[in-house]
């Protein structure tokens, strides 16, 4: 059975942590991705960007209810995969929400490179254009949430059939997560490095 | 498939006859791939693996080395299966847009509803079978011959075939049909077509993202003339068989000659490549790189004798060829694969309204129509299928999806859609988890309304409601 919207939103809600502040003020693809003070998961965001979690989820492509609402990277063209939370219809998402750190392009030239470092840079400039004052996501999660960080706000990874994205293959608990969390390390940076290309390959300017 | 290739150039009758063979071709590939792909168990628990191996070898190096073997082989071979597919499906557009632009639309439903398995390329029935099958080395060697880039019997190979129609292209005059004139085709300007998918992606022993498919090895092309029919149907040769020069199919001792595989890397010719930055080997390339790796891992694990097959550890046990009758007995299997069937036939017409449709109603079907159905729906059959078992003939199997044709005109006055939204009512009934069908509005209840006369109802841009 898929993660049914509703219903895994539903369940979500009921699993988190940090529960979400409801009605949401902003309905938007991911942490670091609102407009405005309280559109954040928990509302209690001081201003634009430093929201925590995705107000609105979905686990995957064609799933999103409206603009702006899709994730993105895993299912979708190389077009759609440069527009990570800023689809302009409903359906027209390529992924699911939220974009958590591990989550990469698999399509086109920026293929490997973080979906949600795009998109963050996307949104800052959609903010810029706006006028608006853009602050930095939570501590620790300068590149976008991680697995660790959203599970406390019940969030999972979504869809895909080749496993999971963040991962290892070493053997041993302890040597395993010292692996992913320096593969997960390597690859933020790397995709960080290459942003400004990504941007340029998207025909976004730099 | 009871089609006679003619002997000498076509006539125009041979040539329309020929178009839509081709058309049957790519088509027949589908299922045979998604039925050995929905086999594998791709991305199976580390840990539960280890466990199972290491009681066996007892050995715990060697355990680790024999899981890796297992986890790395199995995703390969469904990223790699899955690659194919998806430019299968692109190889039935660009067929279609060729018949589209030089005969008429094409008549998916028609070719669909004769399809049936074993299947064969051309009418030799002593040629070479195809199945829907179960991951195997004996699969790997169907896909072999159906990609082959070498005439090995009597039949040509699909690229040969292609050949003699596109001689008929160059040689012939043709009134062709534009998009621009009122017949719509698949065309590049729209973002319908991407090579990779989280779904084709494997991963090497570091745990990074390998993509088998490259960003230059073609697309969809918009079909306005010879010199674009030809490059349609060149791209399609190349991509299937490789540019000239590659490795070819060469039997001894009844099975293909692998290829050698030094340091658990297959060694492949500069030639076997399908796109200009050799980044993308051809489908037979693809396959051979499967089908030699099989060999040396069913090899080792035998070397090994506390161990078991090696195909035992990630292929699920599914019959060959099943029909939904084999079902009869288990309420649910039967009714899941009755749905699949309706799902998988409402996806060759929402192909061929594609070919009916102008934007943006032909995006719209494309796009959350095909998509949905693909990822969601067919998908979700393909895997739940497994949990259920049938016997048959005294061998007990898992269940799968069978492809076959679902007969939408027989109740000529329910549309087809309405009729998909009653048998996943009936399996409801059966199993109420697939309550999400019916409850969930952006399954199958947002599926674009096509009828079989290609008009869409309304596309139901309806939302859930929080």
């Amino acid at each position: 059975m898929p993660q049914t919207t509703k219903a895994a939103n539903a369940k979500i809600a009921a699993n988190a942590t940090i529960p979400q502040a409801l009605p949401a003020l902003e309905l938007h693809a991911c942490m670091g991705l609102n407009a405005c003070k309280g559109h954040g998961w928990s509302g209690k965001n001081d201003c634009a960007g430093t929201g925590d979690c995705a107000t609105n989820r979905h686990p995957c492509h064609t799933l999103n209810n409206c603009k702006g609402q899709g994730g993105c990277g895993l299912f979708g063209t190389t077009q759609e995969f440069c527009t990570p939370g800023q689809n302009e219809c409903a359906f027209q998402g390529s992924c699911g929400t939220p974009i958590l750190a591990s989550r990469y392009i698999t399509q086109g030239p920026n293929k490997g490179t973080s979906v949600w470092q795009l998109a963050r840079k996307l949104f800052e400039e959609r903010m810029v254009k706006a006028k608006r004052t853009v602050g930095p996501p939570p501590a620790g999660q300068e590149y976008g949430p991680t697995t660790e960080f959203a599970a406390r706000l019940g969030a999972s990874q979504s869809c895909g059939q080749s496993g999971e994205r963040y991962c290892s293959y070493a053997f041993g608990k302890a040597e395993n997560e010292k692996d992913k969390k320096a593969r997960r390390a390597a690859f933020e940076k790397a995709s960080a490095k290459l942003l400004p290309k990504t941007m340029k390959n998207c025909d976004c300017g730099e | 498939m009871m089609y006679k290739l003619p002997k000498g150039p076509f006539t125009k009758a041979q040539f329309t006859e020929a178009m839509s063979h081709a058309i049957a071709i790519e088509l027949t590939t589908i299922p045979c791939y998604l039925s050995t792909y929905y086999s594998i168990n791709r991305a199976q628990n580390q840990d539960a693996l280890y466990k199972k191996i290491f009681a066996q070898v007892k050995n715990k190096a060697l355990a680790e080395e024999l899981t890796m073997d297992v986890l790395l082989y199995s995703n390969k071979a469904a990223g790699t299966i899955m690659s194919v597919v998806i430019e299968e499906m692109l190889h039935l557009a660009l067929s279609s847009n060729v018949h589209q632009a030089s005969i008429a639309a094409p008549d998916i439903l028609s070719i669909g509803r004769a399809l049936t398995y074993p299947a064969t390329l051309f009418a030799d029935k002593k040629e070479f079978a195809i199945n829907r099958a179960p991951f195997s080395i004996e699969a790997l060697i169907d896909f072999l011959e159906i990609e082959s880039p070498n005439q090995f019997q009597t039949d040509p190979t699909i690229g040969q075939f292609y050949k003699q129609l596109i001689q008929y292209v160059q040689e012939k005059k043709i009134d062709w049909r534009l998009t621009s004139k009122g017949f719509p085709q698949l065309v590049p300007s729209q973002p319908y077509y991407s090579q990779n998918s989280i779904n084709t992606v494997y991963y090497d022993a570091k745990h990074n993202p390998q993509f088998p498919s490259a960003n230059d090895s073609g697309g969809l092309i918009e079909v306005t003339g010879k010199e674009t029919a030809i490059a349609a149907m060149n791209e399609i040769i190349e991509q299937g068989e490789g540019p000239k020069g590659g490795d070819q199919l060469k039997f001894k001792d009844g099975r293909p000659v692998p290829l050698p595989v030094v340091n658990g890397k297959v060694k492949f010719s500069k030639h076997d490549f399908d796109d200009p930055g050799k980044k993308e080997l051809s489908h037979f390339s693809k396959f051979m790189e499967l089908y030699s790796l099989a060999l040396y891992y069913e090899a080792k694990f035998k070397s090994h004798p506390a161990a078991d097959n090696f195909f035992s550890y990630f292929v699920r046990n599914q019959a060959v060829n099943p029909v939904t009758n084999d079902y009869v007995k288990s309420k649910e299997l039967y009714q899941q694969s009755q749905l699949g069937n309706a799902i998988y036939t409402y996806i060759l017409l929402m192909i061929e309204t594609c070919y009916h449709q102008e934007l943006p109603t032909q995006f719209e079907v494309f796009m959350m129509g095909i998509h949905k159905s693909m990822i969601w729906l067919l998908s979700e059959f393909g895997w739940d299928m497994s949990a259920q078992q049938f016997t048959k003939g005294g061998t007990t199997s898992q269940g799968s999806l069978t492809f076959e044709y679902y007969p939408f005109e027989a109740k000529a006055g329910t549309r087809p859609k309405a009729q998909m939204i009653q048998l996943a009512k009936n399996l409801i009934a059966t199993d109420s988890t697939y309550g999400w069908l019916i409850s969930d509005p952006q399954y199958l209840m947002s599926l674009p309304d096509v009828g079989l006369d290609h008009q869409v109802a309304k596309i139901p841009l309806q939302t859930s409601k929080k």
